[in-house]
């Protein structure tokens, strides 16, 4: 490995593997990137190391005492060992320090399953504590904001302080009084209300002492599934893990991505997630009020369009991913043409996170503006996704609404329609109207991508089971194209981008397996997004 | 009567004045002697003041014995940013009351040393960081820098050589641990006192992270003497390894406690029997603490042939410390002493460490049912055990301060605890 | 036990009694030195070296105005941020209000330009910060190693019963709250007391009751 080596690199002997990491490279991450775990609290990529949680020291032949990995870098020809019998007698010893105190509550805590002190005293603790003295108690207390502080179970690593110091800027958390009586806390009755990040205390507390009152009882970390994706909240694009039981979102985790959020999410994405979890969905497709199969459904459709004698206009919304956009843009194409409109929430102002300068509560309340700025749709509608469809509530030709529901018009939309076509997830008055309503999947149950404000595009995957009958909008608009154009229609989402990026410059040449877990920027956006 | 603390085997450089009020003021310093050594410091030029203070053999007197000259000459070379000279007067080590007395009798005495020390090291910025608890002694301390200023030993182009050298008397809030040097950088930066990790040394990143050198209160008083005198008239006392006088601040069951100023070196069981004037009456010696509550406690066979250089102690098994010599006779409940001693290191601990923070607290509460008759043989190992666990796995040393007492008594005085544990009498109770 | 204790002469630092030492308490304490300081500070150098415990104070005090306003300028302009001004601050608001309430916080935090809730980690990090209110005067009792063998714990037993208050609470009266001291380096001098800003010295349980008339007489 020693060929490796350049000036700006350093080799040296991890529990007697030779590892080359970059200078500067911290004895933790490079152990990482061998794919030694070294256990830690203190740590955080994103956060400074102040090395106290004690937990990292590794054994470095040749010095007197052992080394914070987390903090110290590695040398030339250091020699170092995470498993060594000092190293991991350091370890047993340090966790039944952190177990003196502990409540051992964990059949009520709700990060249990997740929960590093668990893990690492089942890994490397003492079979059986030897405390035997009463143990210190410091109680609950409510930190405001969706933030409840368990203090019994801390383990004072100081992640939240420096959270909220360091990353939010906004220096609301501090540890009051010192030594064995230190605990976290607001400042008095001020508490974390309206600081619109604090949320993210909770995911990096590694053990249950911060947690969040909305997920409080709700399920058992072992019990979620887990599933990555996007959060839809606004055009920023939080990269996400969609945690659900039973079919039901229960809470949205920031998933690690350093080139849109690092590690973290907003507030309002974070908690904007009940909706995924409505019941009040489209379930079969319907033609002219009658339950019909999908076949029936897809030919009576495809044959009423090309009967269709007038002009076609359509509307989505800024929540549809790129696949339903781009083939929407490529089934009026083949109708002869005609305009797409879309209507996206909109707010005043950003929420930047000071700490993480990329990453912002963005002004446009929906996912995919980018995405529908770049198929040409045109934005109609106010601030608040409402109006701005007068004209097509009353279009005497094909109307074809895709998505959103249009909840803030009445049952006459569409009345005057010569043939209307409802693709929606959800039922609404406005559909009353439509001879086609087609059930589709929403963001959480299907594969798609979503275009965010810097113009890299995100997959998403399903993590929730759609009703019985829904399809995603993707495939059944890429149905109707492949029809129309008597190509072969796409079958996977993969294959609906790979049409769609044929016809569109921007996001010319890349594929999903480009896009990965984490996106790519593709081509220069065509409009940005609040234009 | 001067001073009272005196004794003719006493070598009294450092505290050569006090008891002399008249030495506080600018006056009276100069007509001891006072300030004169300035001129021949800026004449000596950096290098050779760092040299001699390196040739006198000078180690730091805040506990660690670090040499002073070594410890200046990692400041760097090329000033490129501020340097800071910090003083060290937070003084708080159970045992230790010498920094007090430097400072209320001749505080003009550390001022001429940091001056020296200020620009050996190109700092013009200077802190006196003083225990908070000091008011009384600080408003002396306070006034002599003012009169200093006055007098123009302070501030811009000192004596007319060019040199700009400002002191600032700083006081603490009541932490022990603000005695640490890079706790008490961080305290000084107006943050929670707690010690940070090195690396980066203070003469790299210290106080606002610029190049800083942390030297106590008694370290910098010796200064002015050992440019005045030089190296080897400093050497004359002490030891080859300890050289030079130190104030021993002896604490506890003897006669006539206090201050006294020896050279390094000197017999422990002559400080005690004829400097202390010897045990109260009609008792024995049963151990002492060399250097402060930090350090393991010597049994009265230990101290026989100890001798109290920083060398000669660690010899008898413990370390010179501060030089607090804490010395308990027979009537001593050793139980009830260490875990008095527990109970300030969990006081103080300032909660970053996992292991001095949960560690320091679980002792205290197992020495506390051991010394309430409720303890069990096996929580004597438990104690070995979770002390060894607290040994150079912290930041700082506190952690280590308190396996010293707590494993030292175990060893030395097992029988106490035994009977304690087994009776729950009390061994060395004199009531 | 206290017969073996006897102490040949007393500390000079306990005024009532100067013993072999022939100075004036003044000359000792240094008081003769000092003399009277000046609310605005004096000499920038020593802006923050003033008692933070006094027996005269007001809760509702001003943060800061006037002299104080002048000498907290002064302190800033010794060091290179504002932040270090901290705990100097903390102690002036202190020495008017007597303690730290959490808007007494909030104002130094604001004069500081730092948070409130960082104030108040630093503010509790220290132990000589009042955080609620305690009697006109504090007495801390060093029960630490040097002199918890030379009869510390009966010289704080001493001042509770005296006082006929309970630990770290206030007498009726509102003149005395007694607490435990950690080693307050006057070792030698067992048993070290410190009340309020002044230190006292060679502290026998017999002089308690001596020592609290003088209190309670200072203050009319």
């Amino acid at each position: 490995m020693s060929d490796q080596q350049t000036p700006n690199t350093v080799t040296f002997t991890l529990d007697g593997q030779e590892v080359t990491v970059p200078k500067g490279t911290t004895i933790l991450r490079a152990a990482e990137s061998i794919g030694i775990k070294i256990p830690h609290y203190c740590f955080h990529p994103g956060l400074s190391s102040p090395a106290m949680c004690r937990l990292c020291l590794v054994e470095v032949e040749g010095w007197p005492r052992m080394a914070p990995s987390c903090k110290e870098t590695a040398q030339d020809g250091m020699v170092v060992f995470t498993n060594s019998e000092l190293a991991q007698k350091q370890r047993t010893g340090v966790l039944e320090f952190y177990l003196v105190n502990h409540p051992l509550d964990c059949p009520i805590c709700d990060q249990s399953g997740e929960c590093d002190l668990q893990d690492y005293v089942f890994e490397e603790g003492r079979e059986h504590g030897r405390g035997r003295e009463p143990k210190r108690v410091l109680g609950r207390d409510d930190f405001g904001g969706d933030v409840l502080f368990n203090g019994d179970r801390c383990v004072m690593c100081t992640r939240c302080v420096r959270f909220m110091r360091e990353v939010a800027e906004d220096e609301r958390l501090c540890v009051v009084e010192r030594g064995n009586r230190a605990v976290i806390d607001t400042f008095f009755e001020e508490g974390l209300e309206g600081s619109p990040y604090a949320g993210n205390i909770i995911d990096i507390c590694p053990v249950g002492a911060l947690i969040s009152k909305d997920f409080l009882h709700k399920a058992r970390a072992w019990d979620l599934d887990r599933t990555p994706s996007v959060c839809p909240s606004c055009s920023q694009g939080c990269n996400i893990t969609l945690q659900v039981r039973d079919d039901l979102v229960q809470r949205l985790k920031p998933r690690e991505n350093l080139e849109v959020n690092g590690w973290w999410m907003c507030d309002f994405g974070r908690h904007n997630y009940e909706w995924m979890n409505r019941t009040d969905r489209t379930e079969v497709p319907m033609v002219r009020g009658q339950e019909v199969g999908w076949a029936d459904a897809l030919g009576d459709l495809l044959q009423a369009l090309k009967d269709a004698k007038e002009s076609v206009k359509a509307v989505t919304w800024a929540h549809a991913p790129n696949e339903e956009m781009g083939l929407l843009s490529g089934l009026l194409a083949e109708l002869g043409g005609g305009e797409v409109v879309y209507r996206s929430p909109r707010t005043e102002g950003e929420v930047p996170l000071p700490g993480f300068p990329l990453l912002a509560r963005r002004e446009d309340l929906a996912p995919n503006v980018n995405g529908a700025e770049i198929f040409g749709f045109r934005r109609v509608g106010d601030n608040n996704s409402q109006g701005g469809l007068d004209e097509l509530a009353g279009h005497d030709g094909v109307l074809i609404v895709v998505g959103d529901p249009i909840e803030d018009y009445g049952e006459d939309f569409g009345s005057k329609a010569e043939l209307y076509v409802y693709l929606g997830s959800y039922q609404s008055k406005t559909a009353s109207n439509a001879h086609f309503v087609l059930p589709i999947t929403t963001f959480a149950e299907q594969e798609g991508t979503y275009t965010n404000v810097q113009g890299r595009v995100q997959r998403f995957w399903p993590g929730v089971r759609s009703p019985a009958s829904a399809r995603p909008g993707w495939l059944i608009l890429g149905a109707l194209v492949a029809e129309l154009t008597g190509t072969e229609a796409p079958v996977s989402a993969d294959q609906a981008f790979a049409k769609i990026a044929e016809k569109t410059s921007e996001f010319g040449g890349i594929t999903y397996r480009d896009l990965g877990p984490r996106g790519a920027v593709a081509g220069k956006p065509a409009g940005v997004s609040g234009d | 009567m001067a001073y009272p603390y005196t004794h003719e085997k006493e070598v009294r450089i450092l505290s050569k004045h006090f008891g002399e009020p008249e030495a506080r003021t600018v006056e009276g310093w100069k007509a001891r002697g006072g300030y004169q050594t300035l001129t021949k410091a800026f004449e000596m030029g950096r290098d050779a003041i760092i040299n001699e203070v390196k040739a006198s053999g000078l180690r730091g007197r805040g506990g660690a014995g670090f040499p002073a000259g070594v410890k200046w000459s990692f400041m760097p070379k090329e000033k490129t940013r501020p340097h800071y000279l910090l003083c060290n007067a937070d003084e708080s080590e159970p045992g230790t009351f010498k920094d007090r007395e430097l400072l209320r009798w001749t505080p003009h005495q550390l001022i001429e040393g940091m001056i020296i020390s200020a620009y050996a090291i190109q700092a013009e910025e200077c802190y006196v960081y003083c225990r908070g608890e000091f008011f009384e002694t600080t408003a002396v301390l306070a006034k002599a820098v003012e009169d200093a200023y006055e007098a123009g030993y302070l501030g811009q182009n000192i004596l007319g050589s060019g040199v700009n050298v400002d002191i600032t008397v700083h006081c603490g809030g009541g932490a022990y641990i603000c005695g640490e040097e890079t706790a008490l950088m961080n305290s000084l930066e107006g943050r929670r006192g707690t010690p940070r990790v090195k690396p980066p040394f203070p003469a790299q990143a210290g106080y606002m992270m610029m190049p800083s050198t942390v030297n106590n209160v008694e370290t910098l008083s010796s200064v002015p003497f050992i440019i005045q005198e030089g190296a080897d008239a400093y050497r004359a006392n002490g030891t080859e390894e300890s050289p030079g006088t130190k104030l021993f601040c002896v604490s506890g069951h003897v006669r006539r406690p206090g201050n006294y100023e020896l050279p390094l070196g000197f017999p422990l069981m002559e400080l005690i029997e004829d400097v202390c004037g010897g045990m109260r009456e009609g008792r024995k010696l049963k151990g002492v603490i060399p250097g402060g509550s930090s350090v393991p406690i010597l049994n009265a066979e230990e101290c026989a042939d100890c001798e109290m250089s920083f060398e000669g102690v660690i010899e008898a098994g413990s370390q010179l410390g501060c030089a607090a010599v804490i010395v308990m006779d027979d009537s001593t409940d050793m139980v009830q002493a260490v875990r008095r001693m527990v109970d300030f290191y969990t006081h103080e601990s300032c909660g970053q460490c996992t292991p001095c923070r949960e560690g320091s607290s679980w002792t205290g509460k197992i020495l506390k049912r051991i010394e309430e008759g409720r303890g069990t043989e096996e929580d004597l190992d438990t104690l070995m055990e979770v002390t060894s666990q607290m040994e150079g796995t912290t930041i700082c040393v506190l952690s280590d301060s308190v396996a010293a007492p707590v494993q030292s008594s175990i060893l030395k005085y097992r029988e106490e605890y035994l009977a304690r544990i087994r009776t729950g009498e009390k061994v060395g109770a004199a009531s | 036990m206290s017969e073996a204790r006897k102490i040949p002469f007393r500390n000079p630092g306990w005024a009532g009694n100067t013993g072999e030492f022939d100075l004036t308490e003044a000359q000792v304490r240094g008081d003769e030195y000092v003399g009277k300081r000046p609310p605005e500070g004096g000499h920038a150098s020593g802006a923050s070296t003033y008692p933070y415990m006094l027996a005269e104070r007001d809760p509702e005090a001003p943060i800061f105005d006037g002299p104080f306003k002048e000498r907290l300028e002064k302190i800033r302009s010794r060091y290179p941020d504002a932040r270090s001004a901290l705990l100097p601050a903390l102690g002036m608001a202190q020495e008017l209000r007597g303690y730290l309430s959490p808007e007494t916080m909030e104002q130094v935090a604001g004069l500081l330009d730092l948070s409130p809730a960082y104030v108040r980690g630093v503010a509790t990090f220290y132990t000589m910060y009042n955080k609620r209110p305690v009697g006109r005067f504090l007495i801390q009792v060093c029960t630490n190693i040097s002199c918890g063998i030379c009869g510390g714990d009966d010289v704080l037993q001493a001042f509770l019963n005296n006082t006929e208050t309970e630990l770290g609470e206030t007498s009726e009266d509102g003149n005395f709250t007694v607490i435990e001291a950690e080693c307050l380096a006057g070792c030698g001098f067992p048993t070290t007391v410190q009340i309020n800003s002044r230190y006292y010295e060679n502290v026998m349980p017999k002089d308690v009751p001596e020592i609290l008339e003088r209190l309670k007489a200072q203050g009319e």
